[in-house]
């Protein structure tokens, strides 16, 4: 029988996977969760149904263990998002920094509200502090950290993300 | 003053050289002494582990409890297998330190957890970095792991000593809770995560059930300079009981925000004027002298406080993770304590009730507050909440939650109230 929609991990993330569980004491299977939702993350952009189930069978654990893991921890986007995540920090020391109107600039310029997505950009509904107080208001692209924020600079970090090939 | 405050020395000692986080700069500074000098002396643990007692270091995530009095609660005598865990899941809102020193002195932490790992017997240690860090944050370090497995000073039979210690990254995925020590344990452990029941306490009963030691990262970076300098040199620095140098995030209202790391005990003033002073030449209205989850502290009492542990817990507040937030004389109070309700309201994880709805009443009722909608009974329903969470859930969350509204409350009532009485 051919199960529907199912997903298999590339070889690549396999050998991934296979070194990362050789951290943890043998037998130990469901430590290795978070790191494999990481990989499938990366490659898909959200976790869907059938990748729960290629971890959970993968690593000989419950498909339960996997979704609570993914639908615990903020990062892991359950709903389809776009292809590049944005996560403006408006935390404590980036409000006092104007992070409400970088937020507020980033909302029009993508044309989309907080928590919503289109096929480019997600604007992450980011309630943690993303621990880079001294350069507020500041935000992450994919995790990578753009601190000092201007509209200036954000103008010129959508442009270079927008020419990319 | 503010001239004669050494900076820098400690976990931030790389950072004024040319390639801060690489081995040889870490190495030209005396790095990795400490841990050869442990190897080829053969020290023993227990001594070590009284050297870190006796420099009254204390923990830096938040606690402050005393470093080497937690090694101690490791049974030295038992076979069971030991693990370190260091706690890089920075994410106490204001708080920027460690990421700093993982970003530009990694090998120092790395050292750090070697020693420590060394001193309660762990083969293995794991370095749990927040999910946030999984770009160059933690390629820095997944670097500096590589380096020092290369120059045989992590690994199997370590500078042919037959010593073997394996220190692993770990990468989370978002959740404030989990820089909660077990709750760590939990993550690592693949599960949601939760704090656990204490006791049984982590030293006794940790990681996948063996005793196991969680520190912070500034706490295990600051330990080779103390094996390498001693533990009076170390002492000697701050005051009595809050010994050697703290790193504190400045940030908010600041002309220079930035990670200072400093001599506990030195006046705030002085951070203040290291720092640039308040932002557009205006006057301190309140700071948060230690992370969002410690009392806020107005800025009069602020200015004749020094920075450890004993002169803050004096002013009404805690030293905390060394996140120092400040806020100038324009800045609206319930706006500040709203954000902060909303954050310990996401990020509850929701096993203990108190925690869990008394978060959200909080934000909820300072929401109502804010859009002119409270009644005084909301209000006075508001100030009720704080005491019913703290002390009444697993782990320090609730209370996290609770301190900061009860002294908002405390010290800006008037502003709460002249939201309540716009709507009349």
């Amino acid at each position: 029988m051919i199960e529907k929609n199912s997903y298999n991990f590339s070889n690549e993330n396999e050998n991934k996977l296979n070194d990362w569980i050789l951290k943890f004491p043998r037998g130990q299977k469901k430590p290795a969760i978070i790191y494999a939702l990481h990989l499938i993350q990366k490659e898909n952009k959200y976790i869907k149904s059938e990748h729960i189930d290629a971890v959970a069978k993968f690593l000989d654990i419950k498909k339960i263990d996997v979704y609570e893991v993914a639908s615990f921890y903020s990062m892991f986007e359950l709903k389809k998002t776009g292809k590049h995540t944005v996560s403006v920090c408006t935390n404590i020391s980036c409000m006092l920094n104007g992070s409400d109107n970088i937020l507020s600039y980033i909302e029009r310029k993508l044309g989309i509200k907080l928590g919503d997505t289109n096929e480019k950009f997600f604007l992450k509904d980011e309630r943690e502090c993303l621990a880079a107080c001294c350069g507020a208001p500041m935000m992450q692209i994919d995790h990578k950290y753009y601190e000092n924020l201007t509209t200036e600079k954000i103008d010129k970090i959508f442009d270079d993300i927008e020419n990319e090939k | 003053m503010k001239n004669n405050i050494k900076i820098n020395e400690l976990c931030y000692a790389t950072l004024s050289k040319e390639n801060p986080n690489s081995y040889e700069t870490y190495v030209s500074i005396g790095g990795y002494s400490a841990w050869k000098k442990i190897i080829a002396n053969s020290t023993k643990p227990k001594d070590i582990i009284d050297n870190i007692i006796d420099s009254g270091l204390r923990g830096r995530g938040g606690a402050g409890f005393s470093t080497g009095r937690k090694w101690s609660f490791i049974d030295q005598n038992s076979d069971e297998i030991k693990y370190l865990v260091c706690n890089a899941d920075e994410s106490e809102p204001g708080t920027c330190k460690d990421r700093d020193i993982l970003r530009f002195n990694p090998h120092a932490l790395l050292e750090g957890m070697l020693i420590a790992s060394y001193a309660i017997g762990a083969k293995v240690a794991y370095c749990y970095l927040r999910g946030e860090f999984i770009d160059d944050v933690y390629s820095s370090v997944k670097k500096a792991l590589k380096d020092a497995y290369q120059n045989k000073l992590i690994g199997k039979n370590i500078l042919d000593s037959n010593i073997c210690i394996d220190i692993y990254d770990l990468i989370g995925a978002g959740a404030y809770i989990v820089g909660e020590e077990t709750a760590m344990l939990e993550s690592i452990e693949g599960k949601k995560g939760f704090p656990r029941y204490k006791p049984p306490f982590p030293a006794e009963k940790g990681l996948f059930g063996c005793p196991t030691i969680i520190n912070n990262v500034e706490t295990l970076a600051s330990v080779p300079e103390i094996i390498n300098k001693g533990s009076d040199w170390f002492n000697k620095i701050g005051t009595d009981k809050s010994a050697g140098f703290k790193c504190f995030s400045v940030s908010g209202h600041i002309n220079k925000p930035g990670n200072y790391e400093i001599p506990l005990g030195t006046p705030f003033r002085d951070l203040l004027d290291l720092a640039g002073g308040v932002k557009n030449n205006k006057k301190l209205k309140a700071v948060i002298p230690g992370g969002s989850s410690v009392p806020v502290v107005p800025g009069d009492i602020m200015l004749e406080t020094n920075m450890d542990y004993e002169s803050i817990s004096n002013a009404g507040s805690m030293l905390g993770s060394g996140a120092v937030i400040i806020m100038d004389e324009d800045t609206n109070m319930v706006e500040v304590i709203h954000r902060i309700a909303r954050f310990y309201y996401s990020e509850s994880c929701g096993q203990c009730t108190p925690c869990r709805e008394g978060t959200g009443w909080m934000y909820k009722i300072i929401d109502k507050i804010i859009k002119g909608q409270a009644t005084l009974e909301d209000f006075e329903t508001l100030k009720s909440i704080p005491h019913m969470i703290s002390g009444s859930t697993i782990c320090a969350l609730g209370d996290a939650a609770a301190m900061p509204v009860e002294s908002f409350i405390k010290y800006y009532e008037k502003e709460f109230l002249s939201y309540i009485s716009k709507k009349t």
